[in-house]
């Protein structure tokens, strides 16, 4: 129990506390070891933690075959591909003039290749699927239900359109005849009156097109209703307000999650 | 009327395979047949490439590549772009990187900038110190003693064997670090651990997922601008006046943004439709 | 040459395999997604150990500065006929002191590998508990100084600076000052779960909710942006994988899919118990 428990425990306690106030310290030894050598440590474990993942991952791989379980036959392209990728990083570089060490970054090795036209088009290709399904989720499951989910998704458009060149091209006269039109579908649900909507979408429109006549239609005034203006001002100030709140509160949230780690109150990496 | 009306709801029931399809058209069409809108910088971007421009002749630049190929289209511009300024400008730029495949794109773009574009020597004009794994221990082994973190650069030389490296020893050695960030680690570790603590300026470009999270950096005057995605490394490829992936990609970028508005104001007006008929029955 | 072409076709093999999903879950897929799962593995335990473990680790345990003909480097010199790329002669020349501290990490190491064995499982907990501590040191100082103070101090702005407009739309000026005060403030209350939201604390959370929503549309909106962009990149890199010095790669290996698909389409709409994975 000592060694599964309390010294895993310790060891947080002591290396989190000597990190933390070694923010703090300017005594030579703490800082050096805090500041170096700490860190080095931290990096040759985090090298460790990889190597415990990609046994892992070959060990339930080679599992998934020797027992025939479903879908085994995939498993044997996992594992091909784990030792050509190893051959490739211990066994054969490709390219003589280069030194092991150097091979896994330098031009002309087997090492790159992979890199180049498997793993970078693989992962690539993995995230790019992600544009597909947020267009379809947008389509399908994207709802004005109340107030709140109007202003995010207005938001979302503003910032979609004003954000590209498309939506430097699009006048300001154009969405103020749209925002005429909106308010005359809006009139119209609320008091079901076609003479109100009439009337207002009538004027609106004649209001709009003499302004605009006698100012020239100027594609970026008034600045309100400019695409890139608005986004911009979205994006600066009411934007960053949301998120500045979230972050604080991130923050506050991070801060006290360490603190416990520290003093041993949470200990969900031992699994508890 | 009805016929416009159940049109729209039986569009709203359509397999997504279609919307699938329609969206790839969207994207490749524009590729091969240019719409050419003129890019205009945003504010944000701007604020970067001013930042950059009022450097000192001669600075020295820790430019951060942590970025991997699922985000080269958005990134890898960026840094072409922002090397390419500092290039222009005579200043010595020092690659590293917190993501390893961020390494291989670094020399790629050292390579087809700083040795084919300007000419320049490795070692004199700029250098890859390349990647260590440890996510923000890297950052604060950098603020802290470079030297140890860093013995060998990317090709295997020692630190004290390059010659731009003398006095170079810890972060605030540099005068401006721009960091090219996908994700963790990246930027906000930079925030948080380097410039912040020190007081080195520094500038950002990140992917349009992540921008809303290094928002308020910029606002708060602890990050100088931000290049926002791939519409941000077309505004700074417009800006220096060297067109690349980022230009070319931004028409396909405008329609598919614009046919994914279209979808969701389509999307809505069947729900309205929805609502209305089963209110009426 | 030969290289780069094979490596297209592979390329477009690879990216249109995965692109097929959009279609349905089909072989081509699987094939890449585990080939995916594999070469990452082998690819990141390369990176790692070539980077970190080779140069940082045995570079300070055997650096060749301290060789000598005693048994530690004994041991090293037994380790080099197993693999003398790793273990090269005379030493790791990485710039490194000799540190024997570096012990410490490498039995941690160790452990953490040999709890691959279930019996052995809770090996990994020193080496995990290292890595814990260390980032809670580390995150409580960098997340409370950037991500609490630094936002606080950004938040106090100038609310009665006469030099400043009242309304400027791209510009500091009094309207968006308030609307960052009065925007985070509003934003934090409604994080505040220890009070009720009804009365007037209701409506101060209410405006806060809508300050966050329109936070959260505007990360919708970059979101797409982020998306598309991957996607033109992958598009981008069909396109030249089509072309003729890679003898139309894309476009030969999206014909057979297609038409493989295709065929297995037609033939199991015909049987109603054909197994699509």
């Amino acid at each position: 129990m000592l060694w599964k428990r309390q010294i895993p425990i310790l060891i947080v306690a002591v290396i989190g506390t000597l990190t933390l106030f070694g923010w703090f310290v300017n005594e030579p030894t703490i800082k050096d070891f805090v500041d170096d050598d700490a860190t080095q440590w931290f990096d040759i474990l985090a090298s460790f933690a990889i190597f415990l993942g990609g046994f892992n991952l070959l060990k339930m791989q080679l599992q998934k075959v020797i027992r025939k379980q479903q879908g085994w036959q995939y498993s044997i392209f996992a594992i091909v591909g784990f030792f050509f990728a190893i051959i490739a990083g211990f066994f054969y570089k490709g390219n003589p003039d280069v030194a092991w060490g150097t091979h896994v970054t330098a031009d002309g090795t087997l090492f790159k290749w992979i890199f180049t036209y498997m793993f970078a088009p693989l992962q690539a290709t993995m995230f790019a699927l992600l544009a597909f399904f947020v267009a379809s989720a947008s389509y399908r499951a994207f709802r004005i239900r109340n107030f709140e989910a109007t202003l995010l998704l207005v938001a979302g458009i503003i910032i979609m359109i004003g954000r590209v060149p498309l939506g430097s091209n699009i006048s300001s006269w154009f969405i103020m005849y749209l925002l005429v039109l909106i308010g005359g579908i809006t009139i119209n649900s609320v008091f079901k009156n076609k003479q109100y909507t009439a009337i207002f979408v009538s004027v609106g429109i004649i209001a709009i097109t003499a302004t605009g006549s006698s100012l020239g239609w100027p594609l970026d005034q008034p600045g309100i209703f400019y695409l890139p203006y608005l986004q911009e001002w979205i994006y600066k100030y009411p934007n960053v307000a949301g998120a500045r709140a979230i972050m604080m509160g991130i923050g506050m949230g991070i801060f006290a999650t360490s603190i416990r780690y520290i003093l041993g109150i949470e200990k969900s990496y031992i699994g508890e | 009327m009805k016929f416009l009306t159940d049109l729209i709801l039986k569009m709203g029931t359509v397999d997504r395979r279609w919307i699938f399809l329609v969206i790839a058209l969207v994207v490749i069409v524009p590729l091969f047949y240019p719409l050419g809108l003129p890019i205009r910088a945003t504010a944000t971007t701007q604020h970067v490439y001013d930042t950059i421009d009022a450097l000192p002749h001669g600075s020295k630049v820790l430019v951060s590549c942590e970025y991997g190929p699922s985000t080269k289209p958005e990134i890898h511009p960026m840094v072409l772009s922002v090397m390419r300024h500092l290039f222009k400008n005579e200043h010595k730029v020092y690659v590293t990187c917190l993501w390893p495949d961020g390494q291989f794109l670094a020399s790629d773009a050292l390579d087809l900038v700083g040795r084919d574009e300007y000419g320049l020597t490795y070692g004199e004009d700029y250098v890859l110190l390349g990647f260590r794994p440890g996510n923000e221990a890297v950052v604060k082994g950098i603020v802290s003693n470079l030297r140890k973190l860093y013995t060998i650069d990317a090709k295997g030389t020692k630190i004290t064997e390059i010659p731009m490296m003398e006095g170079v020893n810890r972060f605030e050695d540099f005068d401006f670090l721009f960091s090219a960030s996908a994700g963790y680690p990246g930027t906000i570790e930079w925030v948080q651990y380097a410039a912040d603590p020190t007081n080195v300026p520094m500038s950002t470009g990140t992917t349009s997922i992540q921008v809303n999270e290094v928002m308020p950096y910029v606002s708060a005057g602890q990050v100088q601008g931000i290049l926002a995605g791939m519409p941000g490394a077309a505004e700074y490829e417009a800006l220096i006046g060297v067109p690349g992936i980022g230009t070319s990609g931004m028409d396909a970028q405008s329609v598919a943004h614009l046919v994914i508005v279209l979808f969701i104001v389509l999307g809505n007006i069947g729900y309205f439709i929805e609502r209305h008929r089963s209110k009426k029955y | 040459m030969f290289g780069e072409i094979f490596g297209a076709w592979v390329a477009a093999f690879l990216t249109l395999a995965i692109f097929s999903f959009l279609y349905k879950d089909n072989p081509f897929y699987k094939i890449a997604e585990h080939i995916f799962v594999g070469v990452s593995a082998g690819y990141w335990t390369s990176m790692f150990f070539w980077t970190q473990i080779q140069p940082n680790l045995f570079g300070r345990l055997w650096p060749s500065t301290h060789y000598s003909d005693g048994i530690w480097y004994g041991v090293y010199d037994l380790f080099g006929i197993f693999s003398s790329s790793i273990f090269p002669e005379g030493g790791i020349d990485k710039g490194h002191e000799m540190h024997l501290m570096y012990l410490i990490p490498f039995a941690l190491g160790i452990m953490m590998l040999l709890s691959l064995f279930k019996k052995l499982s809770w090996f990994a907990r020193w080496g995990i508990a290292y890595t814990v501590g260390m980032a809670a040191g580390l995150r409580a100082y960098g997340y409370l100084n950037s991500n609490v103070i630094g936002q606080i101090k950004g938040t106090i702005i100038p609310l009665s600076d006469p030099d400043l407009p009242f309304f400027s739309l791209l510009e500091a000026s009094h309207f968006n000052n308030l609307v960052i005060l009065v925007g985070t403030v509003t934003g934090l209350l409604y994080f505040f779960f220890s009070k009720e939201h009804t009365g007037n604390f209701g409506k101060v959370t209410r405006v806060g909710i809508y300050f966050l929503m329109i936070s959260f549309g505007a990360s919708f909106g970059f979101a797409v942006m982020g998306r598309i962009s991957l996607l033109i990149g992958r598009f981008v890199d069909l396109i030249a994988y089509s072309g003729a010095q890679y003898h139309h790669a894309s476009i030969w290996v999206l014909v057979i899919m297609v038409a493989l698909l295709g065929y297995s389409a037609f033939t199991d709409k015909g049987d109603p118990n054909t197994d699509v994975s």
